[in-house]
């Protein structure tokens, strides 16, 4: 189904908005990288609306989201609603990845919002910045060390609603880290030490895969600071290397 | 914005749906409930058995790829001390239950550390031999899945460079290659690796991508890319480990109700692969942990919203906690404690144990007050073992109130609690105990020292 197809180039605009009119090549370009995406035939097989993926959806408790419309937009190819979808809807889904399991035709609502998620960082779409700046210290800290979180990124002041009962034992927070019996995790700003082969390595997969470009295009300040812990570290390493091979040579 | 499809005026029909012609239901809540309600009512493993003919286990392309020199399988090898067990669909799942290379949790270890270090302790009391090492990166699937920064390529290229590290690993203390068998701790790198193994297994494009980067890294074995044979979860080495650590067991908790929060990740990611025993729950739900706990004498109790997921939502937990916090309390805790009369929830995976601990608190602010003990599995069973509640369970990370359920397990929390305060000042001191040889952790790089020439091995 191909209901765009009747118009020659119908631009997508809100009547009531300023924001530009997103011309209809975008929305077709947008749609295109979406299909192409290596997964994206694994993850759709056709829906008949049973809607047994919204009805066990978390998000769809909360939000204006339905895992059935994402896929019924997909299938029905409906370009100017999956543009409006990923705009916000698509970041209210939970990743949960119930609607895949309960779904008969095997659709996976979740892995295609996945999907979108990356598209709509390509295309640098609006709401990505502002869905993303809480995310970014985070970010930070999983491209820099492959560690998504570290303990002294747990703190009252940053989960306030956590209580006033995060560690049930006051003592300072490096202390407590070296009371667990596990040697690796004597640490505070990696949730375990990482050999710094690994970090070196972790950044070459990170430029290989167009995940630094992705990051770039989301925030730049951020993507700065990243290339230069990376500059710093591949440096450390390669001091290292160069020591070690004289030690072996001696 | 403006559509640009056009419907027929006045048109009815079977094709009313979704897309640019979908309207409200405009539903009341109880006509909702009523149309929604069997949804909900209907989840067992009879569900899932309906993709089962559609279904082809990758492990068949997996030995095919290997027969025609495209791969190299990392097998679950005798040394390992594979247990079989049954998964969805009956197929058999090689469990490795010896010489195990410890897949860290990013999550668990900044924030639980108590998680991962109850199942070092559990296999230090079964004689287990592993390695818990420093080169490995998480699988930043909770990042992916959280911000959509990265893609299939990027997690596909982590997860064979970790599971490569995990197969060279024993070379750095003068054992074979191959000697230990990654152990993941993480539910979502559970699912994730799982799920990209699928990806890999099925397109030669993907394989040939991650092959260039890892042969840039020198992870290939004999020019080939190396995938695991299983990927396995701890909360599977527990299953099959089950009896061996009820045998071990000191503490009677026959009194205990518990109520069981399976992961998402760990069940609806890759569903085919996950454990299912006829001896728990009839085989009609992830056998894991319940049947663990069952083993130990706890009583599991059955609550209706058991199938929901725990709210953490990868992004929401860090950006949009209302959504959280809310769901953990209306649909997890507050179900616990009011229709299973809980009096400990047990989990098995990162992501659910934090926020279903940690979101308890903030209740108090709409008069929704529920103070229900979530946990680990492995920590849960390392108490019935006798491990220290605060240096080997290390609870005192978690937000929710565990002293009451540790009085009716009978264990002297306050004197537990004592003994662990004065135990600092030792670790202020620098007389610190930990489980194994802190030496062995680094097998690389700055602190790496290699073992002598004789033990080097080939």
């Amino acid at each position: 189904m191909t209901a765009h197809a009747k118009l020659p180039n119908p631009p997508i605009s809100d009547p009531v908005s300023d924001l530009p009119v997103v011309p209809y090549e975008k929305l077709e370009e947008i749609f295109e990288d979406i299909r192409k995406h290596p997964v994206y035939d694994h993850e759709i097989h056709g829906c008949l609306n049973c809607g047994i993926c919204t009805a066990t959806c978390p998000s769809a408790q909360y939000y204006d989201y339905s895992p059935r419309e994402i896929v019924q937009l997909l299938w029905t190819e409906n370009l100017e609603g999956i543009y409006d979808a990923m705009q916000e809807k698509i970041w209210a889904c939970a990743q949960c990845y119930t609607c895949a399991a309960r779904c008969p035709f095997e659709n996976s609502p979740g892995g295609l919002v996945m999907i979108m998620r990356e598209v709509a960082i390509k295309h640098e779409l609006p709401s990505v910045k502002e869905v993303l700046r809480p995310f970014s210290r985070v970010l930070l800290k999983v491209v820099s060390t492959g560690n998504q979180l570290a303990p002294n990124m747990i703190t009252k002041e940053a989960f306030p609603d956590w209580g006033p009962n995060v560690a049930k034992v006051d003592a300072p927070l490096m202390l407590l880290r070296k009371a667990i019996p596990m040697p690796t995790m004597h640490t505070l700003d990696t949730a375990w030490e990482v050999n710094l082969k690994t970090s070196v390595e972790l950044y070459t997969i990170w430029e290989a895969t167009g995940v630094l470009k992705q990051l770039e295009s989301v925030d730049e300040n951020l993507f700065d600071v990243v290339s230069d812990v990376m500059e710093e570290k591949r440096d450390e390493w390669e001091e290292w290397l160069e020591d070690n091979e004289d030690e072996d040579d001696d | 914005m403006t559509t640009t499809s056009n419907p027929v005026p006045g048109a009815k029909g079977a094709y009313n749906g979704f897309g640019a012609d979908w309207t409200p239901t405009k539903l009341t809540d109880t006509e909702a409930k009523r149309a929604t309600g069997w949804v909900e009512a209907k989840i067992d493993k009879r569900f899932l058995l309906t993709g089962r003919d559609r279904k082809d286990d990758v492990r068949d392309i997996m030995w095919q790829l290997e027969k025609d020199g495209e791969i190299k399988v990392h097998r679950v090898a005798d040394h390992n001390e594979p247990v079989i067990a049954k998964t969805l669909y009956g197929w058999d799942k090689k469990i490795p239950t010896n010489n195990l290379w410890h897949h860290k949790s990013c999550g668990q270890c900044g924030n639980i550390p108590g998680y991962p270090s109850s199942v070092l302790w559990i296999q230090n009391q079964l004689g287990i031999q592993y390695l818990d090492e420093t080169d490995q990166t998480s699988c930043t699937a909770w990042n992916y899945h959280g911000s959509g920064i990265g893609n299939v390529v990027s997690l596909a290229a982590v997860f064979l460079r970790n599971f490569h590290q995990a197969y060279v690993s024993a070379k750095a203390h003068g054992l074979p290659e191959g000697t230990y068998y990654p152990l993941v701790h993480c539910g979502t790198s559970f699912g994730n690796y799982k799920e990209i193994r699928g990806f890999l297994l099925h397109s030669a494009e993907l394989r040939d991508e991650v092959k260039k980067i890892l042969a840039k890294l020198g992870r290939l074995v004999d020019g080939k890319l190396l995938i695991p044979e299983e990927v396995v979860h701890y909360s599977e080495w527990l299953h099959v480990m089950r009896q061996r650590i009820a045998d071990r067991q000191t503490i009677d908790v026959s009194n205990i109700r518990a109520t069981v929060h399976p992961a998402c990740h760990v069940y609806k990611m890759v569903p085919e692969d996950v454990i299912y025993d006829d001896t728990v729950l009839d085989g009609n739900r992830v056998a894991v942990t319940t049947g663990l706990l069952q083993t130990l004498g706890t009583q599991v109790i059955d609550y209706s919203t058991w199938y929901d997921c725990c709210g953490f939502g990868f992004r929401h937990i860090i950006g949009e906690r209302e959504f959280t916090r809310s769901f953990a309390i209306d649909r997890k805790i507050k179900v616990a404690v009011e229709e299973a009369r809980s009096d400990v929830m047990i989990g098995h995976d990162t992501g659910c144990i934090t926020t279903l601990d940690k979101n308890q608190w903030i209740g108090k602010a709409v008069d929704k007050v529920y103070a229900l003990p979530v946990m680990a599995d492995c920590q849960f069973a390392a108490l019935t073992m006798g491990a220290h509640p605060y240096k080997l369970a290390q609870l005192h990370w978690h937000a929710s109130p565990f002293e009451g359920l540790l009085e009716k397990m009978g264990i002297d929390w306050e004197k537990a609690k004592a003994e662990f305060v004065s135990y600092l000042d030792e670790v202020k001191a620098g007389r610190i105990e930990t489980l194994y040889d802190p030496k062995r952790a680094i097998t690389s790089g700055p602190g790496y020292v290699k073992p002598p020439k004789a033990l080097q091995g080939a």
